[in-house]
């Protein structure tokens, strides 16, 4: 799509929609928000990239087999750590305690922050293919 | 506040009502939307931030993109 206005604006609103994405998903022990909705967001820009910038840009910036394989590792670690949790804090095995941190920190309130980025990749990575699906068929 | 409420309650079943009714597919996607829009201030004024977020950026975003995306891939705009 061929437009300066939208060119130029975007430009600008890429940036500040992403950091908009990865404040909700940081806070998202500490207020509304949480990875589903900040990885939306992220998605929502990189749709945007995709449509304004024109698909040679887009796939040398977001290639195909990189983000599958940020997708794939991120739905591992999820499963690994969450499983961690149940094996251990089910059973009361105390092998490794997370440090919990003082309440109201970023760095706070044990498994929920990694858990939260984990989700927040996933999520966005699935949407931007999912529009690529319907765009043109293929990713 | 709560008039506020009553005032979008009704704005929601009018546009809802619309969506059904109408004959021309690009103008049903784009009260579509504005129901998602309004559904988003209700979460919010039920004390509900974290599902007007996600409602919002879902709702409102992705969901119309999707739709107007397969309005164009069936050739159902008319000029």
């Amino acid at each position: 799509m061929k437009s300066t206005i939208l060119y130029e604006v975007s430009k600008f609103l890429i940036p500040i929609i992403q950091l908009f994405g990865i404040y909700i998903i940081f806070h998202g022990h500490l207020s509304p928000g949480g990875g589903f909705a900040g990885g939306t967001i992220i998605g929502a820009g990189l749709i945007l990239y995709r449509i304004v910038f024109g698909e040679e840009k887009a796939q040398e910036k977001l290639k195909y087999t990189k983000l599958l394989n940020l997708m794939c590792g991120s739905l591992i670690t999820y499963g690994i750590l969450k499983g961690y949790s149940f094996i251990v804090g089910g059973s009361n095995v105390h092998l490794f305690d997370i440090p919990l941190g003082k309440p109201g920190d970023i760095l706070s309130g044990g498994l929920i922050l990694p858990l939260n980025i984990c989700v927040g990749i996933v999520v966005s990575v699935v949407i931007y293919f999912l529009f690529n699906l319907f765009y043109e068929g293929e990713i | 506040m709560k008039i506020f409420s009553i005032f979008m309650l009704l704005f929601l079943i009018g546009s809802s009502i619309a969506v059904s009714l109408m004959k021309n597919l690009f103008g049903a996607i784009i009260v579509f939307m504005v129901y998602s829009l309004i559904m988003a201030i209700l979460w919010q004024q039920l004390n509900a931030p974290d599902l007007a977020i996600t409602e919002a950026a879902v709702g409102a975003g992705i969901t119309t993109l999707l739709f107007v995306l397969t309005l164009k891939k069936i050739k159902g705009v008319k000029r």
